[in-house]
């Protein structure tokens, strides 16, 4: 049995949850989850949907706000009542903080930011990334682990749902409040920029190839037909043509979207290490030797005033 | 003089000098009390010692920005000098202790002062006009009081000197002399609490000055060094450099960031150091005494440093306070991710080492070999990853080929740690240095090739401080010497932008000129070049600076190039390159064009077969 550990606030499960689940039931075999904190119950529904065995919430006060020691004490008691043959967690900034704590405490071995398993029983294998990603490494744990798996690396959308809702089972157990070492306060969230592409999944960015402040909106059609946010190299922020938060770059904002989409941008090396992370670069300007051609998985050649409303054309449902 | 006229003077020189005293020994206990940082005497007292005639004596510095200016102070400080035995004399004979007033040598003496002091008179009024009615911005909004008040003494000084000529004996003369004598005393008790302490401690300051622009000594980890938290932890050195301060405003007048609008003004951040020092502020966060955020927008250029008079050292104030801002986590977001780059990555991009490794393959360049090459060629983080600087050391390869010269590459480079080292994390920097220097001597490097000026500055200066010597050279300067005597006629005009870790920083001047002009280059020299040009903006970390207050230091740089009319800006620089031409994008009236002085070299040097 695989005993996934599920992240939620306020009632909201996030993604990567969601693809530990789903890396669980690429592993094969029975699958529990467990999920703790305020409003675990409405988490707990939406997990209850996927195929997997049982969902078990954990209640204790104590556990209400999240606390490294809190945490520990109450999955340490969950894992040794389940007696799972491994643990699957989210490589959450959560995860880090308690699981090295909790692999200790049990004396369980900890197996972080992996992108896969293989095999089940004594052919288990955990694959991570070693070297920044140059080499992948098949770890065998001894005994059960705890396996925590990279943001991203399974696809939430590949989640088997369940003929029936699964059954959801409440685990009281007792967490002492005066072990608990950490005083959370409040969360609060820092002023953010007003435009944050660093979520976005496709962004349509210009540089000074677009030449006039008018001819932005084109790349706005082009950007509202992708579903993209608008993004900019910072001669078009320094001119005022965009706001500053709309600008990539190392002086700016640093952007790993899906698609990245270059509108007669240069590429001058403040913007390539601004969106170097992104998964596809489509590149267009008219100027060949421009340096954004050695980072573009595709690149167009060409007058862009030619190419977008091409695109758009294309577009048009 | 009277029996009772002595022991009136003695007693109001005692006053006096108890007043002049007690301030000199607040300032002591200052000095003092914090951490000693002066080493006396020490290998460099000779280079000190010519410093010291060069520019106190002769006021090569206080002239050489200023002529007028520096001429008008220099009949000031002469004749102050000459006057120093006369005033002894007066002093002695005042007290009673010894009166040698009659005899011949002080009569001739008396005579040969005459001159003199019409040069002070000279001196002081053309400076009190420029105080008073031409008002330069450098000096203050307000006519300084106490300025005026110590002209005043001096024309008095000056007057009462030669009025004494016409007074034959009588009660006016005594009257006169008492004049002479008091404002004498009344001067010297203004002194300490003024700029004009500059007068008793310059000299000093001029002789520890270090001979290398912007030395900022490592940090020692073994004793738990973190820099400059609070008030406490300033050094020796920069006290005294706080009471130096002449508020003559050099600085300020040079520094890029002022002249931009921005908050930093060198001078404000001595005085602001000063008063601290004297309200006793000892446990403040040395940040929360300046203006917020001018410790970042220093761009490191040294202009400040370079033009003082008096021997005063920005940089170490400065770098040794981000240190401490940096050694409590408080270092600006953009520096998060640049560290973590450098950290993870060994670059100031973050990018991965197969994009050199490509570069180094396309460009035919071996792994350098001591036993085949002469020249380690030092790529640097934009040798290594930017497209526009590898085109300039193509061109640069294509030179040495052409001149036979034999180099190489490392396998692998990490960044030499400059602006690790300029904006504070010292740490990084000795990290990243180490493990350098670990690398050129396993690689039994003897020279090295670079044509980035902060790595040519960092390697070959800041590596020193670890006990690693090296022939490190910029392509400037080698490509200068292997292509003497050849020349090609005049094809353009052309601009040059000296960059600061170039010309002010490692006084290579003349090479780029020499390469230009025997490669056909008519060079049209912008305002603020040589050994003292105004920043591109870059230094200091300041490259990945998210947003500048003010108008954009590279901004005004490239408006300075273009106002020369050159249709070609010359720059030998990755980053002033970098900056210089995203200003060029972003204007609305782009017009010039850039080119590496490699490049020009290198593309003049092929028509010669």
């Amino acid at each position: 049995m695989i005993l996934v550990i599920a992240e939620q606030q306020n009632g909201v499960l996030n993604r990567a949850s969601i693809e530990a689940v789903v890396a669980a039931q690429q592993a094969g075999g029975t699958i529990k989850v467990a999920v703790a904190g305020a409003h675990a119950a409405a988490a707990a529904a939406t997990l209850a949907e996927a195929a997997v065995a049982e969902v078990i919430v954990l209640q204790a006060a104590a556990l209400d706000t999240y606390t490294l020691d809190g945490y520990v004490a109450g999955l340490a008691h969950v894992i040794a009542a389940e007696k799972p043959e491994h643990v699957f967690l989210p490589h959450t900034y959560q995860t880090r903080d308690f699981a090295p704590a909790l692999a200790v405490k049990l004396g369980m071995a900890l197996v972080t930011d992996c992108i896969a398993t293989r095999g089940q029983g004594s052919a288990f294998v955990a694959v991570r990334p070693m070297f920044q990603g140059k080499l992948c490494a098949d770890v065998a744990p001894v005994g059960a682990a705890l396996i925590t798996f990279q943001i991203g690396a399974v696809r939430a959308d590949a989640l088997a749902r369940g003929a029936a809702a699964a059954p959801v089972r409440e685990a009281a157990i007792s967490v002492d409040a005066g072990t608990i070492r950490q005083k959370p306060e409040a969360p609060f969230r820092e002023a953010k920029a007003a435009v944050d592409l660093t979520q976005a999944e496709r962004i349509v960015s210009v540089g000074r190839g677009i030449k006039d402040q008018e001819k932005i909106e084109l790349a706005r059609q082009l950007a509202a037909a992708l579903g993209a946010e608008l993004g900019a190299s910072r001669p078009i922020c320094d001119a005022g043509w965009l706001p500053m938060d709309r600008q990539v770059g190392s002086s700016g904002q640093t952007v790993a979207p899906k698609l990245y989409l270059a509108l007669g941008i240069s590429g001058a090396i403040q913007h390539l290490v601004g969106m170097k992370g992104a998964r596809t670069i489509v590149a267009i300007n008219k100027d060949a030797e421009a340096p954004i051609f050695e980072v573009a998985d595709y690149g167009i050649v060409a007058d862009l005033f030619e190419v977008v409303p091409a695109m758009l054309k294309e577009l048009q449902p | 003089m009277s029996p009772a006229e002595t022991w009136i003077f003695r007693i109001v020189v005692a006053a006096f000098g108890a007043a002049f005293a007690a301030q000199i020994a607040t300032r002591l206990r200052l000095f003092l009390r914090a951490t000693n940082n002066i080493r006396f005497p020490d290998h460099e007292s000779g280079i000190r010692l010519l410093r010291l005639v060069r520019e106190v004596v002769f006021q090569s510095r206080t002239i050489g920005e200023r002529p007028l200016v520096g001429l008008a102070h220099l009949g000031v400080f002469w004749g102050f000098c000459a006057f120093a035995v006369f005033t002894s004399v007066e002093f002695l004979q005042g007290l009673g202790i010894a009166d040698v007033t009659g005899t011949a040598w002080f009569g001739a003496y008396r005579l040969i002062l005459v001159p003199f002091s019409l040069a002070v008179l000279a001196g002081i009024l053309v400076l009190i006009v420029r105080r008073v009615f031409v008002r330069p911005a450098e000096l203050g909004k307000t006519v300084s009081l106490e300025s005026v008040l110590i002209g005043g003494f001096i024309i008095a000084l000056m007057v009462t000197f030669l009025l004494d000529f016409w007074l034959t004996g009588g009660v006016a003369a005594r009257v006169n002399w008492w004049v002479h004598a008091l404002v004498i005393l009344g001067f010297m008790v203004v002194i300490p609490g003024s700029k004009h302490f500059h007068l008793v401690i310059s000299p000093l300051t001029v002789y520890l000055r270090s001979s290398t622009l912007a030395t900022v000594p490592n940090l020692d980890f073994e004793r738990e060094q973190v820099g400059l938290e609070t008030l406490k932890d300033v050094e020796r050195k920069q006290v005294l450099d706080a009471f130096t301060c002449v508020e003559c405003g050099r600085c300020q007048v040079n520094c890029p960031a002022h002249a931009t609008g921005k908050l930093l003004n060198p001078k404000t951040l001595i005085l602001q150091t000063e008063d601290a020092l004297l309200a006793g502020k000892f446990d403040a966060p040395l940040a929360g005494l300046f203006d917020p955020g001018v410790l970042w927008q220093c761009t490191t250029c040294g202009a400040c440093e370079n033009q003082c008079p008096v021997g005063v050292e920005h940089l170490p104030l400065i770098i040794g306070a981000r240190r401490g801002l940096v050694s409590n986590g408080a270092a600006p977001d953009a520096f998060a991710a640049l560290y973590n780059q450098l950290e993870r990555r060994g670059n100031l991009w973050g990018l991965a080492s197969d994009q050199r490794q490509r570069f180094v393959q396309s460009a035919g360049v071996e792994t350098f070999d001591a036993s085949r090459h002469e020249y380690l060629m030092w790529l640097g983080c934009s040798g290594s990853y930017e497209a526009e600087f590898q085109k300039s050391l193509r061109s640069l390869f294509s030179i040495l080929r052409r001149q036979g010269v034999t180099f190489g590459v490392l396998a692998k480079e990490r960044c030499t740690g400059d602006i690790a080292k300029r904006t504070g994390n010292e740490y990084l920097f000795q990290e990243l240095a180490q493990a350098n220097i670990a690398d050129f001597q396993a690689a039994g490097v003897t020279k090295i090739l670079t044509s980035c000026p902060h790595c040519l500055r960092t390697i070959g200066v800041d590596y020193r401080e670890f006990g690693y010597q090296v022939d490190v050279v910029h392509s400037a300067v080698l490509v200068a010497q292997l292509t003497r005597g050849l020349s090609v006629p005049v094809s353009s005009q052309v601009t040059f932008h000296d960059p600061c870790y170039l010309g002010r920083y490692a006084g290579h001047v003349e090479e780029p000129r020499e390469l230009l002009q025997r490669f056909g280059g008519d060079i049209m020299e912008p305002e603020r070049s040589g050994n003292n040009p105004f920043c591109c903006g870059a230094g200091g970390g300041l490259l990945f600076e998210e947003v500048e207050d003010g108008k954009r230091i590279s901004q005004e740089r490239l408006e300075q190039l273009q106002a020369t009319g050159a249709g070609t800006v010359v720059t030998a620089c990755p980053f002033c390159s970098i900056m210089l031409k995203g200003a060029q994008d972003s204007a609305a009236h782009a017009s010039v064009e850039f080119v590496d002085l490699m490049t020009f070299v290198e593309g003049r040097l092929k028509t010669i077969t």
